[in-house]
This record gives C-alpha cells, structure tokens and sequence, in this order.
C-alpha cells in the first residue's frame, strides 16, 4: 500500500511520544512484581512465586487491564483519525492510515508490556529460578494477541463515533459487555440448554469474545483446563487439542475484522 | 488545472453545494466569497476528497478526485481552516511524513519551514505553536514538493498583517508558476489583490462569477479610479450577496408554490 511505511513510522513517532508508554510500561512491571511477591503472602509466606504460578495469577489481571487500555487507546485514536485532514489530502489510502495508527499503537504498548512484564520476569528469574519461564513467555504472547485485537476493536469504535468522549464511552460498555456480559450468556445457556447442545453454542461463544478467547487460551496453554470455566470445558469437548489453534485464529480474526471494518469506515466517510 | 462539472454536496437532505461548473487555468486565481455557510469550504474540501460529493465529477490536473483520487492528490496542496492534524501532533514528525509521501527531500521540507520561521521549533507539538504559526506551517506543507493546484480555506486566518502579507506572496509565487489557485477568504483585500477572477457564493450556489470589473459592473456599482478604494469591493460584494439572497428566497417560494 502507498506510502504505508512512512505513515507507520509517523504513527509510531505519535504513540511512543508523551507519557502513555512509560506509563504503562511502569505500570505492567509493578502489578506483574506485586502478583509475584503477594501470591504466596496468603500463607504466611513472603517470597517470589515461580513463573508457573505467577503466569496464572497474572492471566487474569492481563484479562481484564489490557482490554479496557486497549479498547480506550484504540477508541481516541479512532476518533482523532477525524483530525487528520492534511494526511488524508495526502495522496494515501485512507484504509493505509487507519492500519497505520493500529501499527504505531500496538508497537507501541506491546514494548511497554513487553518492558514491563519483561522486568518482572527478570526479577523472578533471579529470586525463584527459571523453572517453567516458557509458561510466562506464552503469557506475554496471549497478552500481546489480545491487546492487538482489542486495540483494533477500539480503532473501529472511534472511527465510527467520531469524537472522543462517545468513543470512550462506548469503549468502557463493549469492555463490559467482553468481561462480564458474555460470561452472563454463557452461564444463561448453560441454565438453558442440555449439555450436549450448550458444548457448541458455549464454543461459538468462546470464539465471538476476544477476551473469553484470550482467557481460554491461556488457560489451554497451562494446561489448566479444568480451570477454564464453563466456556473452556465446552471448547475442550468439542474441539479437543485443535482447541488452542482454534482460540489464536479467532483472536487473530478479531484483529483482522475490526480493522478491516474502520479502514472501510473511515475510508467512506465524510471528514 | 481545477475543473467542476455538475459537482454537489448534500447533508442529510439539505445541498450545501448546488451544482457548480467551473474552471480554474493554470496560473490562474479563482477566489470563492460569500457568507458564512455559503458552501465555500464544501466545495474546497470536496475537491481535496475529504468528503464525498454527491454527484457531478471533478478533477484536478485531469484526474477525476474521487475514481482517480492518488493521482490527483498527488498534484494537490489543501490548507484546510481546522488545524489540519491533532494538536498533539509534533512539527518535526508532521514535516517529515509529508516530505516522505510527496517524494521531497526532507531538508528541502526544514527549510520550507524555516522560510515560515519555524525551523528551530520542530520539537514542538502543533498545540505549543500560536494560531498564525499553525497557518504557516501548514501553508508550507501545502505547497510543499510539485503541486500543480492548491486549495486555500481562508489562507490568511488568524495572521498578523506581516503573516499576511507573507501569504500574498506565497501565492503570488505559487501562481508565477503555473500553479491553479482556489482559494476561500473573507479578506476582500486579499481577493481584490490576489484574484484572477472572483465567485460569488449564497446558500451554496455560485450567483455571480468574473474578473472584479465584471463584478462591479454586474453589481451596477460606479467605478471611479479617482476615488481611493478603487474598485470598492466591498460594496460590489454586498450588493451580489444581496441579489443572491433574494433570487435563492424567490426561487424557494416558487418550489414551495409549485408543491402546494
């Protein structure tokens, strides 16, 4: 695509100025330390947990953080693609500009996480051993897919509400619905349906919730199913091992769709 | 060279732009004044291919803006009256994105900014610059590289008088070289200096168009070269906007006539 490069590296000049990144580098590093040192407070222990039972605890703060970073960073820089009358007289695609903003942001936060997560795991390494670090390691990669879709998700959201209070606010609501509504389904069909017909409808379910996905996932991936909840026992049953391959294409599909959706958005509509 | 034929625009059921056919040669200046809300920037803004026009076609060096959009834009420069980027935006990154795309060295992009007088301040995010500064920078990157049109809402907005002046004659050197102007402005100052030729815009219609002594004979307004504001612009302005006004009221009683 034209110009594609130039427009990336613009981007990325934007996304990794100011104090977003460092912020939320600093941020990523002193929750995945404070998981690390209080897991084991509970039973009267104070010392670092390993990478296994680290990465478990920090899967479910990476489940619900990232998403509403991602859906209202992606969500404000949707909506200031409005903003960008000189670039869109520019001879680019307006679709070129919309990937281009997806790029800057998600090279840019995934370094902060990857700086972030990255420190803790260097602090574990050295107080409790490298035991199961590849654990960890697929962690940061769960985390890194999931930020990438649900950044798109929120750069579609702010092409297409146009200014930036309406796209946070819509940010915050598809972050709820992601989080806790889908869950309220699938606990509902769960109540509704025989087992043998809610194992499909719970794994369409998994596959239509990038967050439920990411959970999952991360859960196959520390072969911790019997944890995954109602949604990952039904994908378990219907899937078997092709499960995994399954919830990474749905997260890559949800990367892909949104963005597809606001470079066609953005690319009808009148600035 | 700028071309509309037939083109429109409308929102929500309301044309902001009646169909306009017009031309603009190179070397030439075609001024658009009127009111606020009269469809000058509309139709600026459509031919950058900002917005989507509704109908009717338009071109820029022979490039159809909407089916042949890159190439055409690629011989565009547009100013726009908003800001033009987030005012978060930094200058040097701005600089360096448009020196890239239109295939221009970026030192010859630092000095355009330089000659604006803003070299030293690449730095600074679009938010930290005044007003006029802003004008300037994106007056330098609209005509940066080898435009052969520029669209200018309001190019001299919010300057001083030196910036201004400073404006004139930027476009006074783009025309030296054979670059079609359109420009939008409410400084009849600039208009009566600058254009070729002048179009009158109410409600969205172009109601009177041609050199200013063809304006001012339509206007019936004397012209007297001894008289110091020769020729008086803003009276031939006023009574065309007027004229305008009232030929648009009478035909909207007639169409509200016809369909009772």
């Amino acid at each position: 695509m034209t110009h594609l490069l130039s427009l990336f590296r613009f981007e990325l000049a934007g996304a990794r100025r100011g104090r977003t990144v460092p912020v939320f580098a600093a941020g990523f590093a002193l929750a995945g330390a404070a998981v690390a040192f209080i897991g084991l407070s509970a039973g009267g222990v104070m010392e670092v947990q390993g990478f296994a039972r680290t990465s478990v605890s920090l899967l479910q703060l990476v489940i619900w953080v990232i998403p509403m970073l991602a859906l209202v960073t992606g969500a404000v820089a949707g909506a200031d693609c409005h903003e960008l009358e000189l670039i869109a007289a520019l001879p680019v695609r307006r679709e070129g500009i919309v990937l281009a903003r997806w790029g800057g942001w998600s090279v840019a936060l995934g370094a902060a996480l990857l700086v972030g997560f990255g420190a803790t795991g260097m602090v574990i390494g050295l107080l409790a051993g490298m035991a199961d670090g590849w654990r960890y390691l697929r962690l940061i990669g769960v985390a890194l897919l999931l930020l990438a879709a649900t950044l798109a998700v929120g750069l579609w959201i702010g092409v297409a509400a146009r200014t930036r209070l309406k796209a946070v606010g819509i940010a915050v609501a598809v972050w709820l619905i992601l989080v806790i509504g889908v869950d309220l389904v699938a606990i509902g069909i769960l109540a509704l349906l025989p087992p043998g017909n809610a194992a499909w409808w719970l794994s369409l379910l998994l596959m239509a919730d990038p967050v439920d996905s990411a959970r999952a996932l991360g859960l196959t991936l520390f072969q911790a199913d019997v944890v995954a909840g109602p949604t990952g026992a039904a994908l378990r049953r219907v899937l078997g091992g092709a499960g995994a391959w399954a919830l990474t294409a749905a997260l890559v599909a949800w990367t892909l769709i949104p963005l597809a959706m606001a470079g066609r958005r953005f690319a009808r509509t009148d600035l | 060279m700028i071309r509309l034929d037939e083109l429109h625009k409308s929102y929500g059921g309301h044309l902001a732009l009646e169909p306009v056919t017009l031309e603009v040669a190179a070397g030439e200046v075609l001024a658009l004044v009127g009111p606020n809300g009269a469809g000058k920037s509309t139709m600026l803004r459509a031919l950058a291919g900002l917005i989507r026009p509704a109908g009717g076609r338009a071109s820029i060096g022979g490039h159809d803006v909407v089916t042949d959009a890159a190439a055409a834009r690629r011989q565009l420069g547009y100013l726009s009256q908003r800001s033009g980027a987030p005012l978060t935006t930094i200058l040097g990154d701005i600089t360096t994105l448009v020196a890239d795309v239109r295939n221009v060295p970026v030192s010859e992009a630092l000095e355009a900014l330089e000659g604006a007088g803003l070299g030293r301040r690449l730095g600074c995010t679009l938010g930290e610059l005044s007003g006029g500064q802003r004008q300037r920078v994106m007056l330098a990157l609209a005509t940066l590289g080898p435009v052969t049109a520029l669209l200018l809402d309001e190019p001299s907005i919010s300057l001083d008088s030196e910036g201004a002046e400073e404006v004139r004659l930027a476009i006074r050197q783009a025309r030296e070289r054979g670059t079609a102007i359109l420009f939008a402005s409410h400084h009849l100052h600039d208009v009566a200096v600058l254009a070729d030729r002048i179009a009158v815009m109410v409600q969205g219609r172009v109601v009177a168009l041609g050199t200013l002594a063809e304006l001012a004979a339509a206007a019936g307004v004397p012209s007297d070269p001894n008289v110091s504001d020769f020729p008086p612009v803003e009276r031939i302005y006023q009574v065309l906007v007027k004229r305008g006004r009232n030929a648009v009221a009478r035909r909207l009683a007639l169409v509200r006539e016809n369909a009772a």
